[in-house]
């Protein structure tokens, strides 16, 4: 039993990681995560902004804001911003989620008052030059939404918003020919966005006071001004159809207003769909229904959003009876939303693993911490594991005959002529 | 020194006599460069219709061997820079651009 020891410091190492707790410098809400782990040799900051597609002014808009970031400023070209960032030997990067954006620098540990100075001037003073826009952030653009909608998953994904919420969440994540954006439009919607109000730093890998003090320094002379207001979501529901000869796909979800419950982090679970052991087609109820047809597959999912969330199963398959037929099983399956309390048991604990891999991974610490830096609370694995112990059958049952007696949304993606309508699986 | 040169400059303006075909100084700029190329394609829309309209015109003018009706030359308040601070922006860029390329790091000491 050699390994025992080894095991109880790890324990002994996770305790005492401590979740940074929010802090206000300069009118911005600072948040540096430390793990205490290792000593990390690498730090990244993340500038996140409440400019998400949900809160976009114009359709594509902050698909647009997302590619004008790095840009020329006031402190120097875009091509100044790259060479430098090579030099330090760091990472920078932009993602758009449909609440927020996210703009990332990673960089070796000390240098974040270089990183924080960078960040700080493209909040406040890129130049958004039209020739800009046309030479290098459109091509951008066009090619990410090529590339991006050639896949029918994301097109049902985007249908799914749209039906689900209409305005708001239902925004595409993806900027389109069909509603032109002009620089000026960006600049005007990037001076709201870039508000203080609207803005929070996260840090990984440095303390939140270090980052606090850099902050100081670096957005001191920040404007403030009101945030940007995408109005409050509500479900709708309905169906979708859209005519494609790729990948067939069709997503059945349930939405509801109102943060994700506990009972509702645990559904995709018990659902299921994923395997957790290698050359398995899985013992989930969705993974069985899935191994009926060759090469198919259904995966539940929820996104979760501030004031709103979607709960689905993905279903895709090689040809579109399949999808048809996979699909109806599906239905059925979340028609009667129940499970056996050992199903249930396993739901949660793998619940509770995914909230807490979210927290540890980086990737997906942003996106999570992200949006809860703006409640002023950083999430821990403490308080979502209390939540999700609570969940027990009778309350499952009784979160999923709530959710599921909203109007569903369906979106079918291939051949129309053999893929089921709304009313035919629910 | 700007009161006493201006009529100078003036009166050699009128005398090279592109005012005259209507056009502006900044059509004349030898356009078989590659900065100028790019510079020309950043001219807002407008700009760059009425850049080949001045030309058209002063192509047919030329053809006939004659100068426009004395009402439409340029007026001199006319005869903008539109062009030239556009090139100058993309000279900057490359060599900007040849200095980042050519740049040597020393360590900090």
């Amino acid at each position: 039993m050699s390994f025992l020891p080894a095991i109880r410091r790890q324990a002994a190492l996770t305790a005492r990681r401590s979740y940074a707790t929010v802090s206000e410098a300069a009118g911005v809400k600072v948040v540096g995560i430390d793990s205490g782990v290792l000593p990390a040799a690498t730090t990244s900051i993340t500038v996140v902004v409440k400019a998400g597609a949900r809160y976009e002014t114009q359709p594509g808009i902050a698909h647009v804001l997302k590619n004008f970031a790095f840009k020329s400023t006031a402190s120097g070209s875009a091509l100044k911003t790259a060479r430098e960032t090579e030099l330090y030997g760091g990472v920078l990067s932009a993602a758009l989620g449909r609440e927020h954006l996210f703009l990332t620098a990673e960089f070796l540990r000390g240098d974040e008052n270089h990183f924080l100075d960078l960040l700080a001037s493209v909040l406040s003073s890129t130049h958004y030059y039209p020739h800009e826009y046309a030479e290098l952030v459109l091509p951008t653009i066009q090619s990410e939404s090529i590339s991006a909608l050639a896949s029918s998953s994301t097109i049902a994904m985007d249908a799914a918003h749209s039906i689900a919420f209409r305005r708001g969440l239902g925004n595409s994540l993806y900027a389109s020919p069909h509603s032109p954006v002009s620089a000026a439009d960006v600049k005007g919607f990037a001076q709201k966005a870039f508000a203080k109000s609207n803005i929070a730093v996260l840090g990984a890998g440095i303390s939140t006071d270090a980052l606090s003090k850099a902050v100081q320094s670096a957005f001191g002379s920040g404007s403030g001004g009101a945030a940007l207001s995408g109005g409050s979501s509500q479900y709708f529901g309905g169906e979708s159809r859209i005519a494609s000869h790729d990948q067939p796909t069709m997503i059945l979800a349930f939405g509801s207003a109102g943060e994700a419950s506990a009972d509702m982090k645990v559904l995709p679970h018990l659902l299921g769909g994923e395997t957790a052991v290698k050359w398995s087609t899985g013992s989930s109820p969705l993974s069985q229904a899935a191994a009926k047809v060759t090469g198919a597959s259904a995966k539940a999912f929820l996104m979760p959003y501030s004031d709103a969330s979607l709960f689905g199963v993905v279903v895709t398959a090689p040809t579109s009876e399949g999808v048809a037929s996979v699909a109806k099983e599906v239905a059925g399956l979340m028609k009667a939303g129940k499970g056996k309390d050992e199903e249930i048991k396993r739901a949660v604990a793998k619940a509770k693993f995914y909230e807490a891999t979210l927290l540890e991974r980086h990737e997906s610490l942003i996106a999570t911490a992200g949006a809860a830096i703006f409640s002023g609370n950083m999430p821990t694995p403490d308080s979502s594991f209390a939540a999700l112990a609570k969940v027990s059958a009778s309350s499952l049952e009784k979160a999923s005959s709530e959710l599921f007696k909203g109007k569903p949304t369906v979106i079918a993606v291939g051949d129309l002529a053999k893929l089921p309508y709304a009313d035919e699986l629910f | 020194m700007y009161k006493s040169l201006k009529p100078l400059a003036n009166a050699y303006a009128h005398i090279t006599g592109y005012r005259q075909h209507g056009l502006r100084y900044d059509d004349l700029i030898i356009e078989e460069r590659e900065d100028v190329q790019k510079a020309l394609t950043r001219l807002p829309q407008r700009e760059s219709y009425d850049r080949v309209f001045r030309m058209k015109q002063a192509f047919q003018q030329s053809v006939l061997h004659r100068e426009l009706p004395k009402d439409q030359w340029l007026k001199p308040e006319d005869d903008t820079r539109y062009l030239a601070p556009i090139i100058e922006q993309v000279a900057k860029e490359d060599s900007e651009r040849a200095e980042w390329d050519s740049l040597v790091v020393e360590k900090k000491k």
